[in-house]
């Protein structure tokens, strides 16, 4: 054996991210035949393509971005339980997303307002967590998570703000947004935010090394020859898009960025060169799978893929702190 | 100018409302192997974080090679200088191996290291005498075992400075005086190595050279000679301090 990234492991989890394509789409309360498919017969082709194929896709990236952003701030702030959710930026991008459709924003540059509106949350709270968690140059992860349940809070308290004097049919349509949902969308809106991710993705594995140094701390990657000030600046871009974008579609969607990251750490490699693809790749076949799950366990209703993430999640977590603390 | 001359003009440096360093200034070249001593909260990781270029003096500068240190781009510096942290987390996910692999980092900027970098690393983890846990993992590992491995991971920088910020902390005694054997190998071969010690036998023993910081001042650089007849600046540790000559005529500095 040699310390060098050991590969297989990613060829392993993008079996996993290919089987989950090909399969999930299949996956439905209405059974779906491959002859009329194949003969492009309504309503069984445009069920297949426009609807779940659709959605799987979404659920495919919505997944790998959050568990890109957990990997990403776990290496930024130096802590396992840094991901969207704990650090409130998930939450800022929640109420950016609901206060555009709350006022109803128009669409800045062809993008939807609350893409603008999660985006600007994201960032805001990032930022904030930071620079209040910094003492004397260090990041204090008691400080950090307990500056993201507060802000995680504050922002919940105003989006409940909202909801509560909103019209009933805006209301209704928060409450939808709220619970975490992968809906069908477009193809176009979908290759957008497929691009976004792929540059940021590359981005980050280009920097690999650069952030395991990080994993160790700020003052060690400085000593080895890597720029932590400008690691952290694409840091806090990068994880606000990623979050930003895929809450913007999706809803607020916890613990995909707690829960990946932590498995592929500790079953496959701590090396950022097998740890960033493999979390993108479990995450996304991870939230596609309990989507679908969640469209067949009280079929015909839908249980959303959040909420559904947050059942199994939410004792992850707690096992988690368990063993830890 | 040597290959690893480094020195200090005038720094000064100071944390909100606390001086912590004013005006410190000396100059070191390749071969020679300072201990910088000081008692707690002296300065001392400050000045080592400040000659590494981790901190920004408040005034006066750092040069290496005679150029300013802080206009060197991080991955050349990280080529000629290394800094060994005084600790760093404990609960690192990664395995020793890993760690060490880290400090090849400058010395191989590609996406990917070699084959060669992998002989450093093991090469480096037998110097540092920890060969043998180059699979455990780092968080299984005891606070000597953790302090071996990142000097290893220093080793396989292969810088021709080295900043040591207590290299010997956590170490048994036997590991203790390897690793500043170790250091004083380095510097034979042309190394400048600085290290910080609370160990005045260790440091007068194997150093070339002593600084020491008092009041936020440096108090005193002189040779290893010279330390042992002054002898006054030991009395700043404990009035306890003397030194004394052993039965084979070996001096020692101890205590009552």
């Amino acid at each position: 054996m040699n310390p060098l990234p050991e590969f297989r492991w990613i060829a392993v989890c993008a079996a996993a991210f290919v089987a989950a394509l090909l399969l999930l789409p299949w996956v439905g309360p209405g059974p779906i035949s491959w002859e009329a498919v194949l003969a492009k017969q309504s309503p069984d082709y445009p069920i297949l393509v426009e609807l779940r194929l659709s959605r799987t896709l979404l659920g495919l990236l919505v997944g790998g971005a959050l568990a890109l952003a957990g990997a990403l701030f776990q290496a930024m702030l130096r802590d396992s339980l840094a991901t969207p959710y704990t650090l409130g930026v998930s939450a800022g991008a929640s109420l950016g997303a609901i206060l555009a459709l709350a006022f109803r924003l128009p669409a800045v540059l062809g993008l939807p307002a609350t893409w603008m509106g999660a985006l600007a949350g994201a960032a805001l709270v990032l930022f904030l967590v930071a620079a209040v968690s910094q003492q004397q140059g260090q990041l204090s992860s008691v400080r950090l998570l307990l500056t993201g349940i507060s802000l995680n809070g504050v922002c919940s308290a105003f989006i409940l703000l909202i909801h509560s004097v909103a019209p009933d049919a805006r209301s209704l349509s928060i409450t939808h947004w709220l619970l975490g949902n992968l809906d069908s969308i477009s193809f176009s809106a979908l290759g957008v935010f497929a691009l976004v991710v792929i540059v940021v993705a590359v981005h980050l594995l280009r920097n690999a090394r650069q952030w395991n140094l990080m994993m160790v701390g700020e003052a060690w990657a400085a000593s080895r020859g890597a720029s932590p000030k400008q690691l952290m600046r694409t840091g806090f871009l990068c994880g606000s898009v990623l979050t930003g974008g895929a809450i913007a579609l999706s809803g607020p969607i916890g613990f995909v960025g707690l829960v990946i990251p932590h498995i592929v750490r500790s079953r496959f490699s701590a090396d950022y060169r097998v740890l960033l693809p493999c979390s993108f790749l479990l995450g996304g076949a991870l939230l596609a799978a309990a989507d679908s799950l969640g469209r067949l366990v009280i079929a015909p209703a839908e249980l959303p893929a959040g909420a559904l993430m947050a059942l199994l999640g939410g004792p992850y977590l707690v096992w988690l702190v368990r063993r830890r603390f | 100018m040597s290959e690893s001359a480094l020195s200090a003009h005038q720094l000064r440096f100071s944390f909100p409302g606390r001086a912590v360093l004013r005006d410190v200034s000396f100059h070191a070249t390749g071969g020679e192997f300072l201990a910088l001593l000081g008692s707690n909260g002296a300065g001392k990781s400050t000045l080592m974080d400040l000659l590494a270029g981790l901190r920004t003096p408040d005034a006066g500068e750092v040069r290496l090679r005679d150029r300013p240190l802080l206009t060197i781009p991080a991955a050349e510096r990280a080529q000629l200088l290394c800094h060994l942290p005084q600790g760093v987390r404990a609960d690192l996910p990664f395995q020793v191996e890993q760690i060490v692999l880290m400090g090849r980092y400058a010395q191989a900027d590609r996406w990917m290291e070699s084959a060669a970098d992998v002989d450093a690393v093991h090469a480096a983890l037998a110097r540092a005498d920890c060969l043998a846990l180059r699979h455990r993992h780092f968080s299984t590992l005891s606070g000597g075992e953790r302090q071996r491995v990142l000097l290893a991971a220093c080793l396989a920088q292969q810088a021709r400075v080295l900043l040591m910020d207590e290299p010997s902390t956590f170490l048994d005694l036997e590991q203790q005086l390897h690793c500043f054997r170790l250091l004083k190998e380095e510097a034979s071969a042309g190394a400048l190595c600085i290290a910080v010690t609370h160990d005045l036998n260790l440091a007068l023993a194997h150093c070339s050279r002593i600084l020491v910081l008092r009041g936020n001042a440096l108090e005193a650089d002189m040779p290893v000679s010279e330390a042992w007849n002054r002898q006054d600046w030991m009395r700043w540790f404990s009035p306890q301090l003397r030194v004394e000559t052993t039965a084979s005529g070996q001096r020692w500095v101890a205590y009552r």
